[in-house]
């Protein structure tokens, strides 16, 4: 009983992190259309980008969080414009290879900066748990939860709110009428990877200090966030809070009752099962963002 | 007000709009009829900025607006009321609306006009936190039809509006669409529903196979031996 109750709110503290990788990448499939394979590496981008400021630059804690988040907005920006906008209207294969070629290249220009050993950063944070009757939590998941929990909030808020929000929706439902709308399509492009790029660095930024930080943490990330995202239907942002809080679960349960050497291996079978029994995902409304 | 001067257009290398020139008079209501698949609604959609166009002119207001962007196009005063309505079908009656005036910014003006649009449809009034998908068809048009005018456009294009309604919303739908001319605002109106386009109309230009072959006030096309065997059906 204790041992299933500690399991379960590992589970809840880590969900809320997976489901901001799910989100990011869902808006950015539902409105691009592009299967984003740098997605993990902004991911990591987030996690070495704290590491960076934190052990190179002696910033404070928080204050490197908030600085990898928009970092990672910008670098996200920057992908869509410099290497997505140029190939608009290209055939899929075409999308892809250029978008495996940034996952590569990114990849190794942290291996070259930063060496292929782990890191680790260090937390603001007593090292003792939290003690709360049968479980335990260290202070730092309980901070990585109430953060992952205001920016899911803080997306809905946008995504459903604000006029870009609107716009955003909007150009999701029907490109050729938003165009008429007199939004700018482009833009929204832009703003929709900046966006999905930011959730990314924010749940590498948070989930970075609980781990290590190394090259290839993208990669598994990235495998997680395509679990996450057919898990809760394709553009379904809902769908992905939950499906991350799901895929958390199925990890952690996973783990603790059949190996803990499977633990990665839960997001292939999620992949699996649901492709096999309900392609669309679990949420129907598969064709909605907000 | 609006001119179309030789205006080619099409999708990929298959030209469909060819060679086309039409006027239409500032404060005119302008039919534009032909046939399934004679270019109508990708001539409109080529005066929006939907589609390049290849080769001709587009002058609205003076300007020369071939292949400015849609943004650019609709800030000028142009408004585009789609064929199948295309509201935004996730989003509220409100939002869609709000989309409408996506390049205003004076925000009382704004407040002043969508309240205007609910006292004219007061359906979409009763409606206005229900997301469009789920209106009938006459009240998805009524909804396009008050997103256009959310813009305040000088000039306002209807591709089909009586496309799939019920026979007595067409009937309103016409009434609504004459009301906008008589208040001042500019009309070009596709129709396949040739007879009513006639008669409501200033003035009528008959397209086939993307080309202009009749133009004439509303009246005489409809005498016209040819619109009547072949448009009118009698
Ligand atoms: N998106 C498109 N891509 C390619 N061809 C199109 C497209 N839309 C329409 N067409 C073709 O252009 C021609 C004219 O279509 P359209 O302008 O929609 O006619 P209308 O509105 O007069 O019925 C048709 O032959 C149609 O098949
Ligand atoms: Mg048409």
């Amino acid at each position: 009983m204790q041992e299933l109750l500690q399991h379960l709110a590992n589970a809840l503290l880590l969900g809320s992190t997976y489901a901001l990788l799910g989100i990011g990448l869902t808006l950015i499939f539902g409105i691009m259309r592009v299967v984003n394979f740098t997605h993990g590496e902004l991911y990591s981008f987030g996690a070495y980008a704290v590491f960076f400021l934190e052990a190179a630059l002696g910033v404070n804690f928080f204050v490197a969080i908030v600085v990898a988040v928009i970092a990672g907005c910008l670098l996200g920006a920057l992908i869509e414009f410099a290497l997505l906008r140029p190939i608009q209207g290209a055939d899929i294969d075409t999308t892809m290879l250029v978008m495996i070629g940034a996952w590569i290249f990114m990849q190794n220009s942290e291996l070259l900066y930063w060496g292929g050993v782990a890191k680790s950063i260090k937390t603001p944070f007593p090292e003792a748990p939290l003690q709360l009757g049968l479980i335990s939590v260290s202070w730092l998941r309980i901070f990585v939860l109430v953060v992952g929990s205001v920016l899911i909030v803080a997306t809905y808020f946008f995504i459903d709110h604000t006029k870009l929000g609107k716009a955003i929706r909007a150009t999701f439902q029907d490109h050729d009428t938003a165009a008429l709308m007199g939004i700018n399509i482009k833009g929204i492009y832009t703003a929709t990877f900046a966006l999905g790029s930011g959730l990314a660095a924010a749940a590498g930024a948070l989930l970075g200090p609980v781990f290590l930080v190394t090259p290839t943490m993208g990669d598994i990330a990235s495998l997680k966030a395509f679990a996450i995202v057919i898990l809760g239907g394709l553009g379904n942002i809902t769908g992905a809070t939950i499906g991350g809080f799901i895929l958390a679960f199925v990890e952690e349960l996973g783990a603790g009752y059949v190996s803990s050497g499977y633990r990665d291996a839960m997001g292939f079978v999620i992949i699996i099962v649901i492709l096999l029994f309900k392609p669309t995902g679990l949420f129907t409304r598969a064709d909605r963002i907000g | 007000m609006l001119e179309l001067r030789d205006l080619v257009s099409g999708y990929g290398k298959a030209m469909v709009v060819k060679g086309l020139s039409i006027d239409v008079g500032r404060g005119q209501l302008v039919s534009l009829i032909g046939a399934n698949g004679a270019g109508k609604t990708t001539t409109l959609k080529a005066i929006s900025g939907l589609i390049p166009i290849k080769s001709g002119k587009v002058i609205f207001d003076g300007q020369d607006i071939t292949n400015a962007s849609a943004r650019k196009i609709l800030s000028l005063g142009v408004a585009h009321c789609p064929e199948g309505r295309h509201v935004f079908p996730y989003m509220t009656v409100t939002e869609n609306l709000e989309m409408g005036c996506y390049l205003r910014n004076d925000r009382k003006a704004i407040a002043d006009d969508m309240s205007r649009i609910f006292e004219q449809f007061p359906r979409l009034a009763e409606r206005r936190q229900q997301v469009a998908g789920t209106l009938s068809g006459g009240e998805q048009q009524m909804l396009a039809i008050g997103r256009a005018l959310m813009s305040r456009p000088k000039l306002i294009m209807f591709d089909e509006p009586s496309l799939g309604l019920a026979p007595n919303i067409v009937e309103h739908t016409f009434d609504i669409i004459s009301n906008i001319r008589d208040q001042g605002t500019t009309v070009l109106m596709v129709e396949q529903n040739a007879l009513a386009a006639l008669e409501m109309c200033d003035h009528a230009y008959l397209i086939e196979s993307g080309a202009l072959t009749l133009a004439g006030s509303g009246r005489e096309l409809v005498d016209n031996p040819h619109v009547r065997a072949a448009y009118l059906a009698d």
